[in-house]
């Protein structure tokens, strides 16, 4: 049981709490919100995984996957507040 | 170098603890906006200095800070992309306030 196993068990923990809170959220903004903190935590959890196992191929995905994610977070964000029209 | 590395990566678990605690005991969802927005910023980053602390090489410490530097970038930008969407949506901490 390393240090990173302990770390990547934590953060998948908190991950679950987040899509329960997703589930679960009143507003669609509390659902927006758990979004944007899981996808936080899934970069975080791949980039302690690259460092548990020496590789690097992992880093390239985190990086587009915050790029990724941020561009859908704001999308969503535009989509509710012009209330479904995008122009 | 190792410990200072461990320290670090458990001080930004610490900090995501913060935001999760806050994220199930906040009222208000404004409140809830602004805990959360230090996991990815305050947490986020220690976890990345804790990781470039212990990298095996240094094209691998280089690609952890640009991780980090896109990080810091965007979370703000996102976390402010929710709350204007909440906010010309007309949702109010309380009901009937005045814009």
């Amino acid at each position: 049981m390393t240090l990173y196993t302990i770390i990547l068990t934590i953060i998948g923990v908190f991950a679950a709490a987040d899509i329960f809170k997703m589930i679960k959220g009143p507003t669609i903004f509390d659902r927006l919100l758990s979004f944007n903190i899981l996808s936080s935590k899934v970069v975080m959890a791949m980039v302690v995984y690259a460092l548990a196992t020496s590789q690097s191929y992992m880093l390239d995905i985190a990086i587009t996957y915050t790029l990724l994610s941020f561009v859908s977070t704001v999308l969503i964000a535009r989509f509710v507040r012009t209330q479904g029209t995008l122009s | 170098m190792r410990i200072a590395s461990g320290i670090l990566m458990m001080a930004g678990i610490l900090f995501v603890l913060f935001g999760m605690i806050g994220l199930f005991r906040f009222r208000h969802f404004y409140s809830r906006l602004l805990i959360t927005s230090n996991i990815d910023a305050v947490g986020m980053l220690l976890l990345l200095v804790g990781v470039a602390l212990n990298s095996p090489s240094a094209a691998f410490a280089i690609k952890v800070a640009i991780v980090g530097i896109i990080s810091l970038i965007t979370s703000p930008l996102s976390t402010h992309a929710i709350l204007r969407s909440a906010r010309d949506s007309g949702y109010r901490m309380k009901p009937g306030e005045k814009a």
